[in-house]
């Protein structure tokens, strides 16, 4: 199990020998996924963008013709009424604050957990670190859709908590239908891969410099605090911004257990489209989520350069 | 703290955390066999196993399940194939464009997946891939990329070059050196690799649902229907049978998973 995990020194990737040949073979190697990518995702992006923008021509044709409510650029001037109009809907200003609120809860209760299981299994293993750590990556294969579903019932009217607080003679919140599922359905699925990730680089922080800071006389919690933490700083903000990207832009688990409204942005971007048929306020709701989620993206391409220069590949 | 009282309080919120991952999955698997359930009961009146019958007597569901098992191993397979030799040669060579690629595939991971569907949707008009298997094998093999490109690509990196370096010198051509050398050794991130994908293909319900509905339902995409309009039992039992390739995978890679492979492949280097 974790346990397992070794130190490896992080692997400097360094180029073969005939540089030229390897150049043009591992560009040709490369571009398979690339193409796929620009094609299938770059391509889309950059026409939906042009929709948001007011820009019905060409491709936009059909969807623009199809959908209600479409602003339209004049001429080559793209026009910002389709994102003016979303900025002072009420209701989905609400969305905002309620997506932003619940990636922030959901991601820093993910990360404590994770930290503190990796922290565990660290300094005292055994039986129960082993169980912690086999747990928390439970909920990564069970399929999303199960796990609201699953996540909703029990926590509903007549779910599990409810029923034992009823035997009890207590009462206890309905917390279907309402962001508190959300966050917990939000936490139950990011859980395995935050875990994965920071309890890994949490086992890599070698031994011999906890053993030096404890000679030293340091405390455990200053053990934890000034060495082991800092020195897997870089897989915890990895973590941590997969975990916030992950949940910004999530679906299933507010579609299913969520109130009505207000909801996560990943809903209304189903129920504009579908529901509404106005597909370009979806599209400018994904990339306005897009813009948040490309803000988190920097830190994590901050952290990994910051990684391969202390490793000295850069 | 005394050791006893740190010890007692570490089980407690053992015991609280196996609560809230298993409790749910217990509380839903139960109702599968429940012929009917009083509240505030802790277990059902009655057990029965006629909303399995249910399950298997419906063709729709059936056609389901076969479905997202065509679906999934052939995801694996075309991503393995378009991004395999990519994972080796991020891990091997150094060439124009390396990094802008690595960070190509994470830019795309992040943009939300809701708002992908909703533009891929104009392309797959006009290209005529709505309802077809390929659109849908397409946003399948989408969700993997980030998966087949990172996890094998740390894999190969892994692979001391002393030992491919040493197998040349022994007189093995490239060919053999990769596969009985480098290969071997990225095998296990491979593998991690190639279920991530599978259980992502299986998972995929959104992108299936826009693409493929109703010509072509999925277990994940009639989950949304059955939840709505079958009885809470019926949906227990097709969840029970969607969980059961996801379980079996776990208990099969369970160690490579959590051996690291995963985390190593989060890391553009």
């Amino acid at each position: 199990m974790t346990a397992e995990v070794e130190a490896r020194p992080a692997v400097v990737v360094r180029p073969a020998a005939p540089a030229a040949a390897g150049q043009t073979r591992g560009l040709l190697m490369a571009l398979p996924p690339m193409v796929l990518i620009a094609f299938f995702i770059g391509f889309p992006v950059v026409l939906a963008f042009g929709f948001s923008l007011g820009f019905t021509g060409g491709l936009n044709r059909t969807v623009a013709l199809i959908g209600q409510n479409v602003h339209t650029a004049h001429g080559i001037v793209p026009t910002l009424s389709a994102y003016a109009e979303m900025f002072t809907n009420a209701r989905f200003l609400g969305d905002l604050v309620v997506t932003v609120v619940v990636t922030v809860v959901s991601t820093t209760v993910v990360i404590l957990l994770a930290v503190g299981i990796g922290l565990y299994l660290k300094f005292s293993g055994g039986l129960i670190g082993k169980l912690l750590s086999a747990l928390a990556v439970i909920p990564l294969f069970i399929p999303v859709v199960i796990a609201s579903w699953a996540i909703l019932g029990f926590y509903s009217a007549n779910g599990f908590l409810r029923s034992v607080a009823a035997n009890l003679g207590l009462g206890f919140p309905v917390w279907s239908y309402t962001l508190v599922t959300v966050v917990i359905g939000s936490v139950w699925t990011s859980l395995p891969f935050a875990t994965l990730l920071v309890t890994s680089g949490l086992q890599a922080v070698p031994q011999a410099m906890i053993d030096a800071a404890r000679d030293a006389g340091a405390s455990f919690w200053r053990v934890v605090g000034s060495v082991v933490v800092p020195m897997a700083g870089v897989p915890i903000i990895i973590a941590t911004t997969f975990t916030a990207i992950g949940i910004l832009g999530s679906f299933t688990v507010p579609y299913f257990t969520g109130p009505n409204s207000p909801n996560m942005l990943g809903v209304d971007m189903s129920n504009y489209f579908s529901a509404f048929n106005q597909p370009q306020q979806a599209v400018v709701i994904a990339f306005i989520v897009f813009a948040i989620a490309s803000g988190i993206a920097a830190v994590y391409v901050w952290a990994n350069f910051r990684s391969a220069k202390e490793s000295g590949a850069v | 703290m005394p050791r006893a009282l740190s010890r007692g309080v570490v089980v407690l919120l053992a015991a609280l955390l196996a609560l809230f991952i298993i409790g749910p999955l217990l509380w839903l698997a139960m109702r599968a066999f429940a012929a009917s359930w009083t509240y505030p009961d802790l277990l059902p009146d009655a057990w029965t196993f006629r909303w399995w019958s249910v399950v298997f007597s419906d063709r729709a569901l059936g056609v389901a399940v076969q479905n997202s098992l065509f679906f999934a191993p052939i995801t694996v397979l075309v991503s393995a194939v378009i991004c395999l030799p990519a994972a080796y040669a991020f891990a091997r060579f150094e060439f124009p464009g390396r990094r802008f690629f690595l960070i190509g595939v994470f830019a795309a991971n992040s943009f939300p997946k809701m708002g992908l569907f909703v533009s891929l949707a104009a392309l797959f008009y006009a290209l005529n891939l709505m309802n077809t298997i390929l659109g849908i094998l397409v946003v399948h093999v989408l969700g993997t990329v980030v998966f087949m490109t990172w996890i094998p690509a740390a894999a190969f990196a892994a692979v001391p070059r002393s030992l491919e370096e040493a197998a040349r010198d022994a007189g093995a051509s490239k060919l053999r050196t990769f596969f009985s050398v480098t290969l071997p050794m990225a095998l296990p991130g491979i593998l991690v690799a190639a279920i991530m994908s599978f259980l992502s293909s299986f998972d995929e319900a959104q992108g299936t649902y826009l693409v493929g509905a109703p010509d072509y339902m999925t277990m994940p995409t009639q989950m949304y229907s059955l939840v709505l309009n079958y009885p809470t039992q019926v949906a227990a039992v097709f969840s029970i049978l969607l969980a059961i390739p996801s379980v079996a995978l776990l208990l099969a890679a369970h160690k490579h998973i959590v051996g690291g492979h995963l985390a190593e492949g989060f890391q553009i280097k």
